[in-house]
């Protein structure tokens, strides 16, 4: 995926918060706390973009020192690459915290957007379809290989769609009810938000 | 889970499937298929009471295996395996094309052994290749498995090496716009007879957990109905399922091949013309010129599902 540009970033916003960004400038009048809440929402979005785009481009850096993953590799090879990837990365990531990424008011915003979704469709499928194959709550560590015993739990297309999208070397995924950053080319865990499923 | 059937209906739906053969079935036309009345499309007509239809096992023709929803390293994979490798000993399938969800839960070097390597070794070292799309519970960097044969990509095409088909895997779980440009042009570009596309999420499924992905075919049944796509293959359900014709287009859930979600389906879907949702079922194919014949197959051995399909194009020009 190319990165993010402006106009892709402005379409995101008004997507995400449910066509606000979009309201007829009499209403905006009335209500101006919305507008308030929309540009806190956009300054979040656009923090938070800047957060996983600068983890993105660490990541190419440090995977450009590594000799390149064969197209053709063995199970061994593909281990060993996610690996040596950790390693880098959390040696440049040394103090890392849960919360450096997905920040406590991004948290908020991603528990509003997921349970905005599960509001406007049908939650108990919506539930289902999140926990088939979820092993329920276990320990995270930012920066640690995701939990090799854990399988990768579905994440529904109507929830991609709400959240911020991300960089390909980053995807979103729950293990129990937390929201997960996961490097998909180093298998470890960015960062998460716990309690993401309205209860 | 939405509207368990009874034991006794999914017995009923899953008896050993029985069409016609295709000297018998030239222009028939599917009862209630959404094709427009006047296109005669996939021929195929349900006769209970008959034998399934035989492979022809022709000489030239292409074989391939469809496989899905299958990496878990437990007894009923492996014994489907044991059936996909017994079936192969008579119907020498070249290729399996795998559409998604090919190894649960860890990943691990002695994963993809247990769940992939081992139970399918009768075939790998037969030669056979295996062409995989990406399921939900795939980690991306299964595109770089060497036995996946996916080159690093997480969508791709292929020319069959037999008969004039070309295949073109997708992924689902986190499309990208570049994808739906790229399968535009390529469907635009193909010149082969038989156009086949795979990936996990089902435009059509009668499956109660997670039945029909609407977003997905109100983006992909458009081009794949212009562009002249015959059959569509897809997991994700945990079950086997074919569908009547949906303009023109003959759609397949093959998601039990090692997991299964006994009897978890809607029953009486408009679209659907055979369910099997009580055993594990792999799908075996023939095409030569222009039909298709399949074999849905348990694991027990039994033929579950079976019939002819007439590539798309055929049927339009059949008018």
């Amino acid at each position: 995926m190319s990165p993010w540009s402006r106009a892709h970033a402005l379409l995101l916003l008004g997507a995400v918060v449910g066509g606000a960004a979009i309201v007829p400038a009499r209403r905006l009048a009335a209500e101006p706390f919305s507008q308030t809440r929309v540009n806190a929402d956009a300054r979040l979005l656009a923090d938070f973009k800047t957060r996983v785009d600068d983890y993105a481009a660490l990541l190419k850096k440090l995977e450009a020192t590594l000799p390149k993953l064969p197209t053709e590799a063995t199970p061994q090879q593909i281990d060993s690459n996610q690996r040596n990837l950790a390693g880098l990365i959390a040696k440049a990531r040394a103090k890392a915290r849960p919360g450096d990424i997905f920040t406590p008011p991004m948290q908020t915003l991603a528990r509003t957007l997921v349970a905005r979704v599960f509001a406007s469709t049908n939650s108990r499928t919506l539930r289902e379809s999140i926990m088939d194959e979820n092993p329920g709550p276990v320990t995270l560590v930012v920066n640690g290989r995701y939990p090799d015993a854990v399988p990768l739990a579905s994440m529904p297309a109507e929830i991609l769609k709400a959240l911020p999208p991300l960089p390909e070397e980053i995807e979103y995924r729950f293990v129990g009810d937390t929201l997960i950053l996961l490097d998909v080319r180093a298998h470890i865990v960015v960062d998460f938000a716990r309690n993401a499923l309205p209860r | 889970m939405r509207n368990r059937p009874s034991l006794s209906l999914i017995a009923a739906t899953t008896f050993a499937a029985t069409l016609l053969g295709c000297q018998a079935c030239g222009s028939l036309r599917v009862p209630g298929t959404s094709a427009p009345p006047s296109e005669t499309v996939t021929v195929l007509e349900q006769k209970p009471s008959s034998a399934p239809t035989p492979l022809p096992n022709r000489e030239g023709s292409l074989k391939f295996a469809v496989l899905g929803d299958f990496g878990t390293g437990d007894r009923p994979q492996y014994e489907l395996a044991a059936q996909m490798a017994a079936t192969h000993k008579r119907f020498p399938f070249e290729l399996v094309v795998l559409v998604g969800d090919n190894i649960y839960g860890s990943e691990r070097p002695q994963d993809f052994k247990k769940k992939f390597e081992d139970p399918y070794k009768p075939l790998l070292d037969a030669g056979v290749k295996f062409y995989a799309s990406l399921g939900n519970h795939d980690a991306r960097e299964q595109r770089y498995y060497k036995l996946f044969n996916m080159g690093g990509r997480l969508y791709y095409s292929f020319k069959a090496s037999k008969q004039d088909v070309k295949f073109f895997a997708l992924e689902t779980t986190y499309p990208v716009p570049e994808q739906l440009t790229w399968i535009e042009a390529e469907l635009e570009d193909a010149g082969e007879a038989w156009k086949i596309a795979y990936f996990h999420h089902p435009l059509y499924s009668s499956g109660g957990r997670h039945g029909s992905d609407l977003k997905l075919r109100e983006t992909l049944e458009p081009l794949f109905t212009q562009h002249n796509v015959s059959i569509v293959l897809t997991g994700h359900d945990h079950l086997y399922e074919r569908t009547k014709p949906q303009q023109g287009i003959t759609y397949f859930v093959a998601g039990s091949g090692g997991k299964l979600r006994m009897g978890d389906f809607s029953a009486n879907q408009p679209f659907s013309a055979r369910v099997v949702a009580d055993t594990h079922v792999f799908m075996v194919v023939e095409i030569f010129e222009n039909e298709m014949t399949f074999n849905a197959i348990s694991r027990t051995g039994a033929i579950v599902d079976s019939g002819i399909v007439l590539r798309r194009e055929l049927s339009r020009e059949a008018k």
